[in-house]
């Protein structure tokens, strides 16, 4: 029983796509697919991905633009041949790939929804036998007998969701389709899947909504210029990936770090440590410490700060602030030893930051961040959980 | 296999309608085209250059058709099968299916209609007194399905070629054009110098014209040895066509 093989392996799969330019270029290509070499000059889109996915398990697929994820699920949908790798697929494959995905503009929406089901295998009778749920599914009234190309996207896509509902595939690969629908829509897919994802169906979701992921996925995939950036939990891959974006979209002016340590004519923070390190789990404690260099011997201020990785404060607080003084360790020391219990930022990436300020909490002399990832499995929104209670069930 | 062959039905049924559907005469197009042709090329080539006095015996018009007729099949298959995969553009990026179903399709549907078209204005014109021999019709049938042999082979390396290379598209037209003057098509063979004969020999459509006005006009149905080795090289070309797309179609999906 256990050795049940797996709905889908890929093993060091890659794919390089010839770059040619010219007229030339073409014709030089075309010799050498013939004579069965790799094309000369080439974009390597993906390259060494290899992952198992058992039946029911869903998989989301995250990435930037350009990042290879519609190559990938061109390859397990079977359009794109691999350059390298292996490719072991046991199932029935159901691919909704981009807008109108296997849909021929000049024909009607029956027509499509004809030669959809015959390109996934159906016969005759079985096309007659969906046709009325797929028509129902897509709810597009009398447009069912125009020309796809007459469609809105919006339209195109509902006929596509359609279909690929209506043939109940053991895979079902959707690329960003769900972005498209209204609003009614979009909860009528989303609930179809929940429903087949029950049935024990299983989802290949590429999506730039990591809602959508960690509510459909229960692994996710973090596709970076053509290479595995990350593959594990949907929530752990999801907030690595978010947190990547908060660092980028934070370029501009950080507060220079200062070496720490340093006994110089300012005050310098001194053996700064977090405890645990760098990660814990949320509702865990918390506790950092460390020291301040006072080289007037007088007794500085002390400023922690929590923010996410683009900068964006979520707590900070200063000995000051809390008419709180630092310990006196030597004539030019001054130790802090702070404790958060019970910590209840959401999971995710953040950046912890130490100050040291002047005794009147004015003037910044120091800084020092460290990245601090809280781990966790929540789907609750926002930085933080505040405590909450839901009374309407403990009756009168 | 089945799956392959339910979607060629649905394909080529789909190339016919949409075809023919779309415009205002619907189905008469097929046949108004080359009917316009016939009558213009009759016109110019009996009373302005008197071709018809190269003609020993029987009718111009019949002449003329015979061989005219599956010409124009063969180069509307052509130009229209080398076109249709971008046609599927759609479909080979986001569908697995077999390409070279599309081309079939296409050429399926264009031989179709312009098979019928000629065996219908064949029979109009044995209707109006011309000297067509009926029996010669069987005949004909063997001689076109060697031909539409070959055009698929051809068609075939034409269109995954057209794919990575567009100037076939460009390059095809003047290519059919001296094609079809350089066999006995306007002419008989027996007005070409025999110097001229050779080359013209070698364009295989030469065979076909010859073989169906032997059959059609002649009622001779004696089978020649030159009809074996016309169906073998039709053959050859369908093979070799179809390994060359078949090396080429995995790739069609980045340049379609």
């Amino acid at each position: 029983m256990s050795a049940e093989k797996p709905l889908l392996r890929l093993s060091g799969v890659g794919k390089d796509y010839a770059k040619v330019h010219t007229a030339g270029g073409r014709l030089r290509l075309v010799w050498r697919l013939l004579r069965r070499r790799r094309a000369a000059d080439i974009f390597c889109a993906l390259d060494d991905i290899g992952f198992t996915l058992q039946r029911g398990q869903s998989l989301g697929i995250i990435g930037e633009n350009g990042a290879g994820k519609s190559t990938l699920l061109k390859i397990i949908a079977g359009v794109v041949k691999p350059t390298r790798g292996l490719l072991e697929m046991n199932g029935r494959i159901g691919a909704l790939l981009e807008l109108g995905s296997g849909f021929h503009p000049e024909y009607t929406g029956l027509a499509n929804i004809e030669l959809a089901a015959t390109l996934f295998g159906l016969d005759a009778e079985a096309i007659r036998g969906k046709r009325d749920d797929i028509i129902a599914f897509a709810d597009l009234g009398e447009h069912i007998n125009d020309p796809i190309k007459t469609y809105s996207s919006g339209m195109v896509v509902r006929l596509g969701f359609a279909v690929a509902t209506a043939l109940s595939p053991e895979i079902l690969i959707t690329d960003e389709v769900l972005a498209v629908g209204d609003e009614s829509f979009q909860k009528k897919c989303v609930a179809w899947m929940e429903k087949y994802l029950e049935n024990g169906g299983t989802l290949l979701l590429c999506s730039h909504s990591m809602y959508h992921i960690q509510k459909l996925c229960a692994s996710a995939l973090w596709l970076k210029n053509g290479k595995m950036e990350q593959y594990g939990s949907a929530f752990d891959v999801t907030q690595a990936y978010l947190a990547y974006h908060e660092r980028r979209s934070a370029s501009v002016a950080r507060v220079p770090l200062v070496e720490a340590g340093g006994e110089s004519g300012f005050y310098t923070l001194m053996d700064v440590e977090m405890q645990p390190e760098t990660a814990i789990r949320m509702g865990d404690d918390f506790s950092v410490r460390g020291k301040i260099y006072s080289p007037d011997g007088r007794e500085p201020v002390m400023l922690f700060g929590l923010t996410r990785q683009d900068g964006t404060p979520v707590y900070g607080v200063s000995t000051d602030m809390d008419k709180i003084r630092l310990r006196k360790e030597d004539a030019k020391r001054f130790a802090f030893d702070l404790v958060f219990p019970n910590m209840m930022l959401l999971p995710g990436q953040y950046l912890a930051r130490f100050h040291a300020l002047d005794p009147e909490g004015v003037r910044l002399f120091d800084t020092i961040e460290m990245p601090l990832t809280i781990k966790g499995e929540t789907r609750e929104f926002g930085l933080a959980r505040l405590p909450h209670e839901w009374r309407h069930q403990r009756g009168a | 296999m089945n799956n392959s062959l339910r979607l060629f039905v649905q394909f080529t049924r789909r190339e016919i309608r949409t075809r023919y559907l779309g415009s205002v005469t619907g189905l008469a197009w097929a046949f108004l085209t080359p009917l316009a042709l016939l009558a213009v090329y009759n016109f110019v080539f009996t009373y302005i250059f008197k071709a018809r006095a190269l003609i020993a015996d029987g009718s111009f018009i019949l002449f003329l058709a015979a061989a005219l007729w599956p010409w124009l099949a063969a180069q509307e298959a052509i130009s229209r099968g080398v076109m249709c995969l971008s046609g599927y553009a759609g479909l080979i990026r986001k569908v697995v299916f077999p390409h070279e179903i599309a081309v079939y399709a296409v050429l399926a549907g264009t031989f179709a209609l312009q098979i019928f078209g000629y065996f219908v204005v064949l029979l109009v014109l044995k209707a109006l007194g011309e000297p067509v021999h009926l029996r010669g019709l069987l005949g004909a049938v063997p001689v076109l399905v060697v031909m539409m042999i070959a055009v698929t082979g051809v068609t075939l390396i034409l269109a995954a070629l057209q794919v990575f290379i567009r100037d076939i598209e460009h390059i095809l037209p003047p290519l059919l054009m001296l094609l079809m003057f350089l066999a006995p098509i306007l002419y008989p063979m027996s007005a070409v110098p025999e110097k001229m004969a050779v080359l013209l020999s070698l364009n295989p459509f030469t065979w076909v014209a010859n073989r169906l006005r032997d059959m059609l006009i002649l009622g001779d149905l004696t089978p020649h040895f030159g009809d074996l080795v016309a169906l073998c090289v039709a053959v050859a070309v369908l093979v070799c066509g179809r390994a060359f797309f078949l090396r080429l179609s995995p790739y069609f999906e980045d340049f379609v």
